[in-house]
């Protein structure tokens, strides 16, 4: 489950947003179409963290190969947003996604049924273990850009 | 122009919200198990007949018993969860009364595994629960092919499935109260609920049932 989740997972996202840096140009200038591929983004990001979709890419080969193809899209069109839109949105959405993953954590870790039936128990702990992890990582990081950038403005007003 | 530029991301929102709702039957099933469960309808419902060979060879079918019946899925090989269940049901069967079990509901617990577990293991597997459970009985398909089974369980709202690279068979652990007249009327998720209000439910269904005939 871990492997699936916890690497499977964000390794196609990684790997999207390295095609998505190669391509400089790439960039989603309008604020409504950058909230819209973020809301899809998020989304899509929901969709295959629900217990159900998770036995549906292991049971089924076909489903796992979307999965593939959307986080790879995701890390992909996450580059182009990011180019451009405005700095509130990017905190929000980074904020979205630590507290999804926290909160999905904390589930795994503490629920004492299986949610996914192509793991055991064990597993699904280890699995929220990790999650909790990679939340708590995602909202440091993203406190850590948004007192950067309140300093940056501040020190910007301060000048002008 | 500001209506038309939170058109688009509302719209999408709510496509997304859609699609998310649909897929967990309206955030009621976010797991296979509760899916299938979902997906096979509401109770009270009918479900399909079948032939069930138990642990005296003897071949029944659910429609031949006037009783009341707790019915339960388990595979033998199972390494935890279907033997946890079964004591369990062990602990359940001795605190329903005797005016209850036989009479008015029997127990009855259905392997699907049908290439490891045959009469002899399931009348093995029965002797550990002792003599004293002449209410409850193991039993097999008898004469059902693998596609048909599957076909069965998902009716019943039952989810299985082999676990990749493991003998593991992961599966929903349900119990169906099934009426006399051949209905699923109510389902127990022993995962969430105790053995005392599971036996307390049991009584009032049961009592509830009786008297709505």
């Amino acid at each position: 489950m871990a492997r699936h989740q916890v690497m499977q997972l964000p390794a196609m996202i990684i790997l999207g947003l390295i095609i998505g840096w190669t391509f400089p140009k790439l960039k989603i200038k309008d604020l409504s179409w950058g909230v819209t591929l973020l809301i899809i983004c998020m989304a899509s990001l929901i969709f295959w963290m629900i217990p159900r979709s998770i036995d549906m890419t292991i049971v089924y080969p076909s489903f796992n190969r979307v999965m593939h193809v959307n986080m790879l899209l995701f890390g992909w069109i996450l580059v182009a947003v990011f180019r451009c839109i405005i700095f509130e949105v990017k905190i929000v959405f980074l904020l979205m996604v630590s507290g999804m993953l926290l909160s999905s954590g904390i589930t795994l870790r503490v629920f004492k049924i299986v949610l996914c039936s192509s793991f055991t128990m064990e597993q699904q702990r280890e699995n929220g273990f990790y999650l909790l992890i990679i939340g708590l990582t995602i909202f440091v990081v993203t406190i850590f850009l948004f007192f950067r950038q309140l300093s940056l403005l501040w020190k910007e007003g301060s000048k002008g | 122009m500001t209506v038309k530029r939170l058109f688009i991301p509302l719209f999408t929102l709510l496509i997304c919200v859609l699609t998310l709702w649909k897929w967990t039957y309206g955030f009621n099933a976010f797991t296979v198990f509760s899916h299938t469960l979902l997906e096979s309808g509401q109770t009270p419902r009918n479900i399909e007949d079948i032939a069930l060979i138990n642990q005296d060879s003897s071949i029944f079918h659910l429609e031949d018993k006037d009783t009341y019946i707790l019915m339960n899925f388990v595979y033998l090989n199972c390494p935890s969860v279907c033997h946890k269940i079964n004591n369990r049901l062990e602990n359940i069967y001795q605190e329903l009364n005797e005016n209850l079990i036989p009479n008015k509901l029997q127990l009855l617990t259905v392997s699907f595994d049908m290439l490891n577990d045959d009469i002899s293991r399931i009348k093995r597997h029965r002797a550990y629960f002792g003599d004293n459970i002449k209410g409850w009985d193991f039993a097999i398909p008898y004469h059902l092919s693998s596609d048909k089974l599957n076909n069965y369980l998902t009716d019943m709202g039952i989810w299985a499935k082999s676990a990749p690279e493991s003998s593991i068979i992961n599966h929903s652990t349900y119990l169906f109260l099934i009426s006399p007249e051949h209905k699923i009327i109510k389902v127990i998720d022993p995962a969430r609920e105790d053995n005392e209000s599971i036996v307390v439910n049991l009584k009032s269904w049961i009592a509830s049932d009786e008297s709505s005939l």
